[in-house]
C-alpha cells in the first residue's frame, strides 16, 4: 500500500490529537468530534434508522474515547475506521438489545486508506459505495444483513434460504471486492 | 477436520461477530492460533469491514449533539498527575520556630469552624440531592416502563375502530415545542423497501419551511415508535407531514406527502 506524505502528516496530526486528549484537553476532543462525528453518526443512523438513538451512540462512542483514550493506539492505525466499527458494534448491541461489549484488540485500525481530511474521506466513501453498487443485489443484501443488521450466518441462511456455506463465501467475496478497490 | 479454505470463508463473519456456532468459533480460534496466513487475512477482513462502516458516512449529527458531548466531557472527572510540594523544615529560622505553633493553632481553629459550617451546608445539599435523585429515578422508571411497553413488539397491541372498517395506517404524535421533542407512534404502516424510510417534517409557523423531524421504519406488524429531538427548541409548528425518503433521511421532503394531519 502506498503511503503518501499527506497521510504521514495526518497520522502525526491524529497522534497529537490523541496525546492532547490523554492530557485532558477538551478542545482536542471538540476537534476530533468535528472531524469524525459524521462517520460515527452515519453508521449508527444506518443501523438504527432513528436519529435520537443514533445521537446516543455518537455520545457514547466519543465519551468512551474521552474516558479511555489509551484504548486507541495511533501507532497501530487510524481513528476513523476504529470509531466507525465501535459505532457499528454499539448500534447493533442497541438494535439487538445485547449487553455492550467490545474487545478493542479486535477492532480494525489498519485500513491503509487515507481518511483524515474531509476530501480524502469523501473520496474513500464514494469509492466504497461504487464497489457496493457494482455487487449483485443479493450479495449486497447479504453484506448488509450481516453488517448493518447484525444477523448471524444461521439467521441469514434461514432468512434468505441460501445454504450456510454460500452465505459465508458470498459475504467474504463482497468484502474482498472492497479491499481490491483500494489496493 | 476442515480445510484451510473453509476456515477462510468463516473469517469474514467472524470479523463481524456474525458466527453463532460456539463449536465452529472454538475450532476457528484454534486454527487462528496456528495459522499466520489466516490471522493476516482476519486483520485484512476487519479493515474491509471498517470500509463498509464508512460507506454510510454523510448525514451530520445536529449541533446539540456536540454541545451535549462537550457538557458531558466538562462534567467528567479526569485523573490528573499532581506534583506534590515538599516541605524543608531545616530552612525555618529560629523566630519562626516559636511563633509558628501559635499561628498554626489559630489557623487550625479558624479552619475547623469553617469546616463545621461547610459540613452542615454539604449535608443539606446532599439530602436535597438525594431527594431530587429519588424523584428523577421514579420519573425515569415510569418513562422506561412506558418505552419498554411501546418498544416490545411481542406485547399484544390493538387500535379499536368501528367493527365495519378496514384497518388504516394511522400516525399519532405529540410535539413539545419548548424542548423541540417529537413523540410519534404509528400503526398499520405499509412496509417500505430496505433502502427507504419514513421521514417526519415539521412545517414551521414562522416561515412555512419544512424541517426534518426524524426518520422511522415500521416493524413487521406495521408499527413504529420514534422519539426525536429537534436541533433547536422553541420552533412553533404550523403542521406536520410524513414522506418516504432514502435511508438516512433527506434535507428536503420528496413529494408526495404520505401522511398529513386529518381535518
Amino acid at each position: 500500500m502506498h503511503v503518501s506524505g499527506t497521510q504521514v502528516s495526518n497520522q502525526k496530526d491524529e497522534a497529537a490529537l490523541i496525546t492532547r486528549i490523554r492530557a485532558g484537553d477538551e478542545s482536542a476532543m471538540a476537534d476530533l468530534y468535528d472531524r469524525y462525528s459524521g462517520i460515527v453518526y452515519g453508521v449508527a443512523l444506518r443501523v438504527l434508522a432513528n436519529t435520537s438513538a443514533a445521537e446516543d451512540v455518537v455520545q457514547e462512542v466519543f465519551l468512551q474515547l474521552w474516558r479511555n483514550p489509551q484504548d486507541f493506539d495511533p501507532d497501530r492505525g487510524k481513528l476513523a475506521p476504529w470509531l466507525a466499527v465501535i459505532a457499528r458494534n454499539r448500534a447493533i448491541d442497541l438494535l439487538r438489545k445485547r449487553p455492550m461489549e467490545d474487545d478493542i484488540d479486535e477492532l480494525p485500525i489498519a485500513t491503509g486508506v487515507d481518511l483524515e481530511d474531509e476530501a480524502s474521506q469523501r473520496l474513500a466513501i464514494s469509492k466504497v459505495r461504487g464497489v457496493l453498487g457494482q455487487l449483485p443485489a443479493d450479495q449486497r443484501r447479504l453484506l448488509e444483513m450481516a453488517f448493518f443488521e447484525g444477523l448471524t450466518h444461521t439467521e441469514i441462511a434461514s432468512k434468505t434460504g441460501e445454504p450456510l456455506g454460500t452465505v459465508k463465501t458470498r459475504i467474504r467475496s463482497g468484502l474482498v471486492a472492497l479491499r481490491k478497490a483500494f489496493s | 477436520m476442515k480445510d484451510h479454505a473453509q476456515y477462510a470463508d468463516s473469517l469474514a463473519l467472524y470479523a463481524m461477530h456474525g458466527l453463532d456456532d460456539e463449536r465452529e468459533m472454538a475450532e476457528l480460534r484454534q486454527h487462528l492460533d496456528s495459522c499466520g496466513e489466516c490471522r493476516r487475512e482476519l486483520e485484512a477482513l476487519r479493515a474491509d469491514v471498517a470500509l463498509l462502516a464508512l460507506s454510510t458516512s454523510g448525514p451530520q449529527p445536529p449541533q446539540r449533539s456536540r454541545e451535549r458531548l462537550m457538557q458531558a466531557i466538562a462534567a467528567e472527572p479526569r485523573i490528573q498527575h499532581k506534583h506534590k510540594s515538599r516541605f524543608v523544615l531545616g530552612r525555618l529560622q529560629s523566630r519562626w520556630l516559636t511563633v509558628a505553633p501559635i499561628a498554626v493553632a489559630v489557623l487550625v481553629l479558624i479552619a475547623s469552624v469553617a469546616l463545621v459550617r461547610e459540613n452542615l451546608h454539604l449535608r443539606n445539599t446532599r439530602d436535597q440531592l438525594a431527594r431530587d435523585l429519588l424523584e428523577q429515578r421514579q420519573k425515569a422508571a415510569l418513562a422506561m416502563e412506558v418505552m419498554q411497553m411501546m418498544n416490545d413488539s411481542s406485547l399484544p397491541r390493538m387500535t379499536l375502530v368501528s367493527a365495519k372498517s378496514v384497518p388504516q395506517p394511522q400516525i399519532k404524535m405529540i410535539y413539545q415545542p419548548q424542548k423541540g421533542h417529537v413523540l410519534l407512534m404509528a400503526n398499520n404502516l405499509p412496509a417500505l423497501p430496505d433502502d427507504k424510510v419514513y421521514e417526519l417534517w415539521l412545517i414551521s409557523a414562522n416561515d412555512n419551511k419544512p424541517m426534518p423531524a426524524g426518520t422511522f421504519s415500521a416493524d413487521q406488524k406495521g408499527s413504529a415508535l420514534m422519539l426525536h429531538a429537534m436541533q433547536d427548541g422553541g420552533i412553533p409548528a404550523k403542521t406536520f407531514a410524513v414522506t418516504i425518503e432514502p435511508r438516512g433521511g433527506s434535507p428536503t421532503p420528496t413529494m408526495p406527502i404520505q401522511f398529513a394531519p386529518a381535518g
